[in-house]
């Protein structure tokens, strides 16, 4: 299997999707993110490590500006999606959100049927004409996140009822269904059971095809399993950004080696 | 007054209970308080309790059951108990008594009983009630009395006492109150927990909790010096709707803004209690931040809400003062809001104020519309605390 | 799949341009804080509307109209047989003391000069209130050595001319009144000039007892501050040791059964029961049942116990419930009993939040009115309770049932005491909320 993955990371898509330029992040006095520059690719899994409070999830949030909702962060620098800085003032966050969905830690579906839950996205951002376009878009999603085969005879179900992977996998179809460009999965797994873990990993896999994906993960297995590029935050600093290969067989930088075997963390 | 005598000794008793077989187990102990197996505050404790309890339970029966018995024998048969409890502890004070055991059983005792005051309470308002309305239905057929349309009682025969008349002014004020309060206290509540700066809820929160603070007497008078005036100066007379102050329309707003804060304070407890994953997870899929509210928050907050709502319909109902000042008096049933009217609470009051004459049906109405308006409200807030309860469990 | 999105694969447009759609929602957007701003708005401009009419209306009660002129308190009229003995001096009716003060008035105009020439002497006389002969009557019989000599009074004024004064009479009102003319307010307006007429602070308002149907001048709070004391009193000694053992059994030692479910149900039930039923409670089982008095602060502070106690008992579980359990934990692990861990550990701690819970409860009962109606509280009390015990079975009133009191009366000026005594109220409330958040400050705890 691994041998497989390797064969398909040798086909590097090149087109930057996402730049960042001395990006800053303060949560009122406390700096967390420092001078990160990175750029990611379309239609590519990178993968964001580190160890706990190293800012992963903060810069993550950064990517569709879910930090504005919270009242004491301010980021600084420069983040554009398609060339376009998402952080000047014209930009509206909730047309940025659209194009850059996000997946959260804990499963969160709505307490709706499992139909309106994927409807949501395109019902609110007007993507469907009619009745028969938005149960298209709901049937693709739900395909696309590998669920539609679960709960096809009980889309009227409340999404809340299903077990916690498909519950994942639900929120994953319901950020599909908005057609993003980019994906932001924050430590999708971690409240999961191995066994649905595994299944995620396979549909982040495939959601590689149509997104460039970016995931958050707590695990250093997971980044090296689905990921193509990998990043390595250390206490706000981006320390390593390169090929998953190479951060995991060739670390550059001495505190990316000591985290991938184990003395930090 | 035989009833603080005896209650004084009894008390000196138990005092002295205390000191006596404190000093006693001590001595038994040999001065050694290591060998008592309790602590020997305990023991005079125990003693005190034996000595006190009995008789005070008498003395409280006596007082506030049996007022007409004669008081000399009770007061004896008290003080009688008190020594025995007395005697019986001091018999039983030992270094190895488990006083301690003995004493806790005894709070736990008093704790229990404390407890159940609230169901004495209920019981007590059910019961008063009951009894009193049987004798108004004695007097009075109760077909008439709950499918009446007309209320006029004449102190001297020939009262109709039918309860429509009532309960429409009593409905209708309160789907005017409803209809002012919920609206504003849910949209406060919104804007309080998902908009409002740091600064401005600082002012604001504390500001409504005011509003929560009056007493229903001021907001009566506020109905009866400033909006009465104002709503028939201004609305009522222009219109030709009627010229009256007291009106459906001014109770209705007067009580609307009394339960503002009642409504806000509910539906911010209970909007908070939606969690923060579901905003995230809507706002992730690029909703704005009322659509957030709107599509996910208030869809998975509406049983509590509910709740809430049927909870302000309970006080709206329950409501005197108010319609008291505010209201009027005239038993009517019309749509005309800017017309005086009246409700069950309002006639509770002029018919349970001044000298009653218990044997009376136009004073015994009064005990049959406090029962009904007791079913109702009781009715009304089962619902909405089971909802309510119901709602908390699924995101506990 | 990319290109098989479903309108086909369209560019996407720029980030930087707002589509419509997207203007449309934020426009719906920016009308949603509208309203709710909107609502906080109205809230605070109600309250503050309150708060005005009731000030403005019942700050006039604090400030009354006094006439001083010199009274010759003439010995032939008020000691007929000379010896100055007190039951003789009773014998005195105020009628005598009304005939003094109108000589007196008289003589003080005429002294001045002022011309009275189309004013009766009914008049001049009823520029004086009727309840001044009574005050005087007071004064001389607390100190009959006054008889014979002439003393500088202090004269209540009759509420028109009061009213005159604070703006809710004018002349054009009085040309339509029975009770006052524009000539005897000029009467008064001339006095005014002289020296001898004017608007102070009444200390009054605080002290007296209520006044009859003529005499709002006279009215004060007095016996409603008093009765209210009281029965915040039976509700402090009665409903926080029940409340705070109700609370402690159901909150630490109850166990889950069904009957622990019927009283914790009760409770919340309880809690919002309208409050005229507790008075038709307090009606039929206190004053019908066990035969307390009408009107008497025990029967009164009994009903408020039992509509406080549902408050207490809630805030005081919360309070409790808000003490870690590691605390209890440490407690049993040291050898100490469930109930000494209690008592020496829990309840201390929770201690400040049972105290803020007590006293918004008490609050809350402080303003209460309708039960008390029914207990007979609006009956005319114009004589003080003795001290407790024995006093809180004698008549009192209530100073909420006073305020509504009031508003039964015909003559406006009764409003102006009404708001008064609401302001009263208020700070009272105020002053007991204020201790609420000092407590709560002092001694907040983050576990």
């Amino acid at each position: 299997m691994n041998d497989m993955r390797l064969l398909e990371r040798s086909v590097d898509q090149t087109e930057i999707k996402i730049s960042a330029r001395d990006v800053q992040v303060w949560y009122g006095e406390k700096h967390a993110i420092k001078d990160v520059n990175v750029d990611l690719l379309d239609k590519t899994v990178t993968a964001f490590i580190g160890p706990s409070g190293c800012g992963k999830s903060t810069f993550l949030r950064c990517l569709n500006r879910m930090n504005d909702t919270i009242d004491i962060s301010r980021v600084e620098g420069k983040i554009t999606l398609d060339g376009e800085d998402i952080y000047d003032r014209r930009v509206d966050p909730v047309q940025l959100r659209a194009r850059v969905g996000m997946v959260f830690q804990k499963p969160n579906p709505f307490p709706k049927s499992i139909y309106d839950n994927v409807a949501y996205g395109p019902r609110i951002h007007g993507l469907a004409r009619n009745r028969a376009e938005l149960d298209e878009i709901v049937e693709k999603s739900l395909r696309g996140a590998a669920l539609w085969n679960e709960v096809k005879d009980r889309l009227s179900d409340p999404g809340t009822g299903l077990s916690g992977g498909q519950q994942q996998r639900l929120c994953i179809a319901r950020a599909v269904a908005t057609q993003p460009e980019v994906l932001l999965m924050d430590e999708p797994c971690s409240a999961l059971d191995p066994i649905a873990t595994s299944q995620i990993e396979e549909l982040i896999d495939q959601l590689r095809a149509e997104f460039s994906v970016v995931i958050v993960t707590h695990s250093m297995q997971q980044a090296a399993r689905v990921s193509q590029k990998t990043a390595f935050f250390h206490l706000g600093n981006l320390v390593e950004y390169g090929n998953t290969d190479d951060i995991f067989t060739n670390p550059r930088d001495p505190r990316t080696e000591s985290y991938i075997s184990g003395r930090i963390g | 007054m035989p009833v603080s005598w005896t209650l004084l000794i009894v008390l000196v008793l138990a005092g002295a209970g205390y000191l006596v077989t404190r000093a006693r187990v001590v001595a038994l102990a040999g001065g050694d308080t290591r060998r008592l197996h309790s602590r020997p505050s305990y023991h005079g404790w125990n003693a005190a309790l034996l000595t006190a309890l009995p008789a005070l339970f008498l003395i409280a029966i006596w007082r506030f059951l049996l007022p007409a018995a004669n008081a000399t024998p009770v007061a004896v048969l008290a003080l009688i108990l008190a020594a025995a409890g007395l005697g019986v502890a001091l018999s039983r004070s030992a270094p190895g008594f488990r006083a301690r055991n003995a004493v806790e059983s005894m709070v736990k005792g008093l704790l229990i009983l404390c407890s159940s005051i609230a169901i004495l309470t209920t019981a007590g308002i059910v019961f008063s009630m009951l009894f009193e309305t049987g004798h108004f239905f004695q007097q009075y057929p109760w077909q008439d009395f709950f499918f009446g349309t007309t209320w006029s009682p004449r102190f001297g025969g020939g009262s109709q006492l039918g309860i429509l008349p009532l309960l429409w002014g009593t409905i209708y004020i309160s789907l005017i109150a409803l209809a002012v309060s919920v609206p504003i206290g849910l949209f406060a509540a919104i804007y309080m927990s998902e908009y409002a700066s740091a600064k401005l809820r600082s002012v604001a929160k504390p500001a409504i909790e005011v509003l929560a603070g009056i007493p229903t007497i001021v907001y009566g008078l506020f109905a009866l010096i400033t909006v009465g005036p104002m709503l028939r100066d201004y609305f009522a007379q222009p219109l030709g709707l009627g010229n009256s102050g007291a009106s459906v329309m001014t109770a209705g707003l007067v009580m609307g803004i009394m339960l503002i804060p009642f409504v806000s304070s509910l539906s911010d407890d209970i909007i908070n209690a939606v969690p923060q994953s579901l905003r995230d997870g809507a706002l992730g899929l690029g909703s704005t931040q009322s659509e957030t509210i709107r599509k996910v928050v208030l869809p998975a907050a509406l049983p509590g809400i509910v709740g809430a709502i049927l909870l302000a319909a309970s006080r709206a109902i329950g409501e005197t003062m108010i319609v008291v000042l505010g209201a009027g008096a005239a038993a009517r049933m019309d749509m005309n809001p800017f017309e005086a009217m009246t409700t069950i609470t309002v006639k509770i009051v002029s018919q349970l104020t001044g000298d009653n004459d218990f044997a009376a049906p136009e004073t015994l109405v009064a005990f049959a519309l406090g029962l009904t308006l007791f079913v109702i409200t009781l009715g009304l807030n089962i619902v909405a605390l089971y909802v309510v309860r119901k709602y908390r469990e699924q995101y506990e | 799949m990319s290109d098989a999105t479903l309108h086909g694969a369209q560019p996407r447009p720029s980030l930087l341009v707002a589509d419509p759609r997207t203007r449309k929602r934020n426009a719906a957007e920016a009308r949603f804080r509208a309203y709710g701003l909107g609502a906080i708005v109205i809230s605070m401009v109600m309250l503050v509307i309150l708060l005005f009419t009731i000030l403005t209306g019942g700050l006039g009660a604090f400030r009354q109209t006094y006439l001083e002129i010199p009274v010759t308190l003439d010995a032939a009229q008020l000691d007929k047989t000379g010896n100055r003995d007190p039951a003789d001096l009773r014998k005195v009716l105020t009628l005598t003391y009304g005939k003094i003060l109108q000589q007196s008035l008289e003589q003080a105009i005429a002294d001045k000069g002022i011309a009275i020439a189309d004013l009766s002497a009914k008049d001049v006389s009823n520029l004086i209130s009727k309840e001044a002969s009574a005050q005087l009557r007071n004064r001389v019989l607390a100190d009959p050595e006054l008889i014979g000599q002439t003393v500088e009074a202090r004269v209540l004024v009759n509420g028109r001319v009061d009213g005159y004064y604070k703006g809710r009479v004018s002349m054009e009102s009085a040309a339509r009144d029975a009770n006052t003319s524009p000539a005897q307010l000029q009467l008064a307006d001339a006095l005014k000039a002289q020296g001898m007429l004017a608007t102070q602070w009444n200390w009054s308002f605080l002290t007296s007892p209520d006044a009859s149907d003529q005499r709002p001048e006279a009215a004060g709070v007095g016996i409603a501050i008093l009765g209210s004391l009281y029965m915040m009193l039976v509700v402090l000694v009665l409903a926080v040791p029940i409340g705070v053992a109700a609370s402690i059994y159901l909150e630490e030692f109850a166990p889950r059964n069904r009957w622990t479910d019927i009283i914790e149900v009760n409770i919340s039930n309880l809690a919002a029961v309208p409050s005229i039923v507790f008075g038709i409670l307090g009606l039929a089982a206190f004053i019908n049942f066990a035969g307390l008095p009408q009107s008497a602060p025990i029967v009164g502070g009994l009903v408020l116990t039992l509509m406080t106690l549902p408050t207490i008992i809630i805030a005081t579980r919360a309070a409790l419930k808000a003490v870690p359990p590691s605390i209890r934990d440490a407690a049993l692990g040291v050898g100490a009993s469930r109930m000494q861990s209690v008592f020496h550990h829990v309840l201390p701690l929770a201690m400040p939040g049972i105290l803020t819970g007590t006293i918004i409860g008490l609050a809350q009962a402080l303003g209460e009115t309708a039960p008390l109606l029914l207990i007979g509280m609006v009956a005319f009390v114009k004589n003080f309770p003795s001290a407790p015990p024995d006093g809180l079975f004698e008549p009192a009133s209530a100073l909420p049932v006073q305020v509504y009191n009031w508003t039964q009366r015909a003559d406006p000026a009764f409003i102006e005491r009404a708001s008064g005594a609401i302001i009263v109220l208020l700070v009272f409330l105020l002053c007991m909320n204020l201790l609420a958040i000092l407590l709560r400050r002092k001694f907040e705890r983050r576990w």
